[in-house]
């Protein structure tokens, strides 16, 4: 069991010692009681910090945000920042460190460990609850949940309610560290990619007839996008005709300046947003499921980055944030690659 | 004028209502969400709040302005694409929504004239749905002047008694979608109306979000336009642009010219949603951007709905629906944030 | 499907092999269907996956990428790379249910003129089968 004040004291000790500029944590907020996103910056307010099974949120997102506000600064605080990562959190960091877009140096992580369990869906859990609000929600044994409302403590199974993703978990503990909090207990599913594989089983029109009623749903508000920690590009391949044209422009960048997708929500944009998306994402998506949870529409969008995963697991071998060093999908490739499908 | 609508009696009002264009919220999966429905035998009123708030169809997400093409001699022709003024009905709107239709009637319709927004504004019919209980645990309509049985904006207001709807009809057109079926409505006694009074007084002390002293609000935001307070409320903004996209009062766009072909030269000329939330909303052509960073782009949306409308048409910009807070994927909160004002000192 | 549909397909030929073989065949004065346009890129690894879907968005009916064979790459390694990326592509547009066939791979170098007259007729064939590409198109 993760225990709440060693956390606590994990972060006060660093903060202390100076190590870091800011922790990001987590917390729950009094008035709404939704556990948000926490940036400490003084080790007064470690008494504010969470760690319970709503902490679902990536807070390797926010370590793309630390390096452009670095960026934008003229004599930037060198000191690493510490991040508390769930294992799908630290295997986000992990691809960070693999296209160097942060430096192990500026990041101190301090690992929490799902253990047999994983974090819950809230929309699943406001459906069961049916109304009534949670006011606290703890691991508890056996793979259940304890939650607390005005009408007292319950608890429910976690199959119930946990977060989909964590049906298919493949790293319940971090794979990267500074310090872990929590046992390493392996907890592999059996099938890995059962939700892929259930869309792949639909015949061709079904599996059109599926995404077609979801992507049409889609407003373009470019939620998957930002909520995602690996779509850190600044100039996205959406948006660049937005980007200005100076007198400092390259050729080349001018050259990358092409509208590639209308603005306007028309289901054929919103299909070529949505799979660029996917494919700019493969090799590199690590499933922490912040797209679809952030999208106002609940479109399943975890599905379309999970079919690459697959694809790149089982055509080319490849397994997504468990190793910095390794090379990225798509700037390697294998003697044995296979090549089946070209004449 | 006040009637009474039985429950059952609903539906044969909607078929009467065939000439017109029917928009109710209909359920897709979790969410409610307004479509255009042809039966309206599956319409019923339970909804909390939908999605998207009518503000999705009187001033839509895409807006053909005008088609473009050039003919076999070459010279440019335009043709403009107004709306045709099809008479829609919009049932079941939620007074806070109502009202931020009436904010951006005060931009589109006020001292200029958008035609599209006319012509779509014009053709409405708000038939509105009082709330019997807040539709979100996040609604405060009573702290930005709003209230759960708020008449303005619409031409109808129901009130659910039961079995029974109590109506209240505002306007003409109000008026006239009662006159569809005249023997369906029924006369309100006295009784109706202290029971539809006393359901709006108590879904008022249901709401249990509350912005303290609102008024005062404007005038210390005024003073904090350098303050370090928006560094720290943004940090865990993500800047994805749910709020804006989903607020009933949000109402920025982006014009772009969608080519067809180039030669022969054909396209459409399309104004779409757009949102101050996003980096290159205010990204000019000499490379510069005076909101490079999430504070500056928080203290905008919050200055803009609290300080600078007020200013300007003496409203805030903002209904009380909740569903930015809602539906923000990090819990950033604008309630909590202007209570926070309320009590900054600089 | 109507008979007289003529499917408009895009092929994006390498321009040191499969450019190369393409002018072959020109050159031999071999018949082949007129459907294909051809796009010379410098190499089949600069592929990018937007270039296929932006195709299909513009109304194409098949997209074909065409190459040199593994080990004969003039920049060596480029079409290994484009191996990997493009069965990704393919894999991920019959995944949203689009039909398989309106993306094909093929490897073929400068001195296969006969060979890319036959992709090109096999492939033309195989998209007349299937009718016109509404998905992705572009419809404003």
């Amino acid at each position: 069991m993760v225990k709440l004040e060693e956390l606590k004291e994990a972060v006060k000790n660093i903060l202390d010692q100076g190590k870091v500029k800011y922790v990001i944590a987590y917390k729950t907020n009094p008035n709404s009681l939704r556990t948000v996103p926490f940036f400490i910056k003084d080790s007064n307010d470690v008494d504010q910090i969470t760690w319970n099974p709503l902490c679902v949120y990536n807070l390797a997102r926010f370590l793309v945000d630390e390096k452009r506000r670095k960026a934008r600064e003229k004599n930037p605080d060198t000191r690493p920042v510490g991040v508390v990562v769930k294992g799908c959190d630290s295997r986000a960091v992990n691809v960070l460190l693999q296209e160097n877009y942060i430096k192990r140096q500026d990041v101190y992580i301090i690992g929490v460990s799902c253990e047999k369990t994983g974090v819950i869906d809230e929309k699943k859990l406001t459906k069961k609850l049916n109304g009534r609000r949670a006011q606290k929600v703890e691991f508890g044994p056996d793979s259940q949940f304890i939650v607390t409302t005005r009408n007292g403590q319950e608890k429910i199974s976690a199959a119930e309610i946990l977060a989909d993703r964590c049906l298919e978990c493949q790293a319940n503990f971090p794979v990267v560290y500074d310090i872990l909090l929590g046992e390493e207990t392996k907890r592999k599913p059996e099938k890995p990619f059962q939700s892929v594989e259930k869309i792949e089983s639909l015949s061709q029109k079904e599996k059109w007839a599926f995404w077609q009623k979801e992507l049409g749903k889609c407003i373009r508000c470019y939620a998957c996008r930002s909520a995602c920690p690996m779509c850190y590009c600044d100039e996205c391949v959406v948006d660049t005709i937005n980007f200005a044209v100076t007198a400092e422009t390259t050729a080349e960048e001018k050259a990358q300046k092409i509208k590639w997708v209308e603005k306007s929500p028309l289901l054929s944009e919103n299909f070529i947003y949505h799979l660029v998306r996917a494919l700019h994402l493969a090799g590199r998506c690590v499933d922490c499921g912040e797209c679809e949870r952030a999208c106002p529409f609940d479109i399943p969008l975890r599905f379309l980055n999970k079919k690459l995963e697959k694809e790149a697991k089982e055509l080319f071998g490849y397994k997504v944030g468990f190793d910095p060093d390794q090379p990225p999908l798509l700037s390697s490739f294998k003697d044995e690659d296979p090549e089946d499908f070209i004449w | 004028m006040e009637k009474i609508l039985r429950k059952k009696d609903f539906p044969e009002w909607l078929k009467k209502l065939n000439g017109y264009s029917l928009y109710a919220p209909v359920k897709d999966g979790d969410l409610w969400n307004y479509e255009l429905v042809s039966n309206p035998e599956n319409i019923n009123l339970n909804h909390s709040n939908t999605i998207l708030s009518p503000k999705k169809i009187i001033f839509p997400q895409r807006e053909v302005f005008l088609e473009f093409s050039t003919n076999d001699k070459g010279r440019l022709q335009v043709k403009e694409n107004l709306p045709e003024e099809k008479k829609t009905v919009i049932l079941g709107v939620r007074p806070c929504d109502a009202k931020a239709v009436t904010l951006t009637d005060k931009v589109f319709d006020g001292d200029i004239i958008d035609s599209y927004y006319n012509k779509r504004r014009k053709s409405a019919f708000l038939v509105g749905l009082a709330c019997n209980e807040p539709p979100s645990e996040n609604c405060f309509c009573l702290s930005v002047g709003g209230s759960p049985y708020s008449k303005e904006g619409l031409d109808i207001l129901m009130t659910d008694l039961g079995n029974k709807y109590y109506i209240e009809s505002l306007t003409e057109k109000g008026n006239e979608l009662l006159n569809s079926a005249p023997n369906l409505f029924l006369e309100a006694t006295a009784k109706d109306k202290k029971d539809s009074e006393k359901i709006h007084l108590e879904s008022e002390k249901k709401l249990k979000r509350h912005i303290k002293d609102t008024a005062k609000i404007p005038a210390i935001l005024k003073n904090m336009f350098d303050s370090p307070f928006w560094d720290e409320e943004s940090m865990s903004c993500i800047r994805c642009g749910i709020c804006t996209y989903l607020c009933p009062t949000c109402h920025c766009f982006d014009i772009n010219d969608e080519v067809i072909s180039t030669s022969p030269l054909k396209g459409k000329r399309v104004r779409t949603w757009d949102t101050c939330q996003f980096p290159d909303f205010t990204m000019h052509s000499s490379g510069h951007n005076p909101r490079p960073d999430k504070a500056s782009r928080l203290r905008q949306r919050v200055l803009h709905k609290f300080l600078y409308f007020v200013e300007r048409y003496n409203d805030y910009m903002c209904v009380g629906c909740g569903r930015c807070v809602s539906k923000c994927p990090v819990g950033i909160d604008i309630v909590e944030i202007l209570n926070k004002v309320r009590d900054y000192e600089s | 499907m109507a008979d007289n549909f003529e499917p408009k397909i895009v092929a994006f030929l390498c321009k040191w092999c499969s450019s190369a073989g393409s002018d072959l065949a020109g050159v031999s004065r071999m018949e082949y269907p007129p459907n294909a346009v051809p796009i010379t890129v410098m190499c089949s690894g600069s592929v990018s996956p937007l270039y296929i879907l932006s195709a299909l968005n513009k109304g194409a009916d098949g997209v074909l990428v065409s190459g040199c064979h593994p080990g004969d790459c003039h920049y060596i390694k480029g079409n290994l790379y484009a191996r990997r990326r493009l069965y990704l592509v393919k894999k991920i547009l019959e995944f949203v249910g689009l039909e398989p066939q309106r993306f094909q791979m093929s490897w073929i170098s400068a001195a296969e003129g006969t060979k890319y007259t036959q992709v090109i007729k096999d492939y033309v064939n195989q998209v007349k089968a299937i009718g016109p590409q509404t998905k992705l198109r572009r419809n404003l």
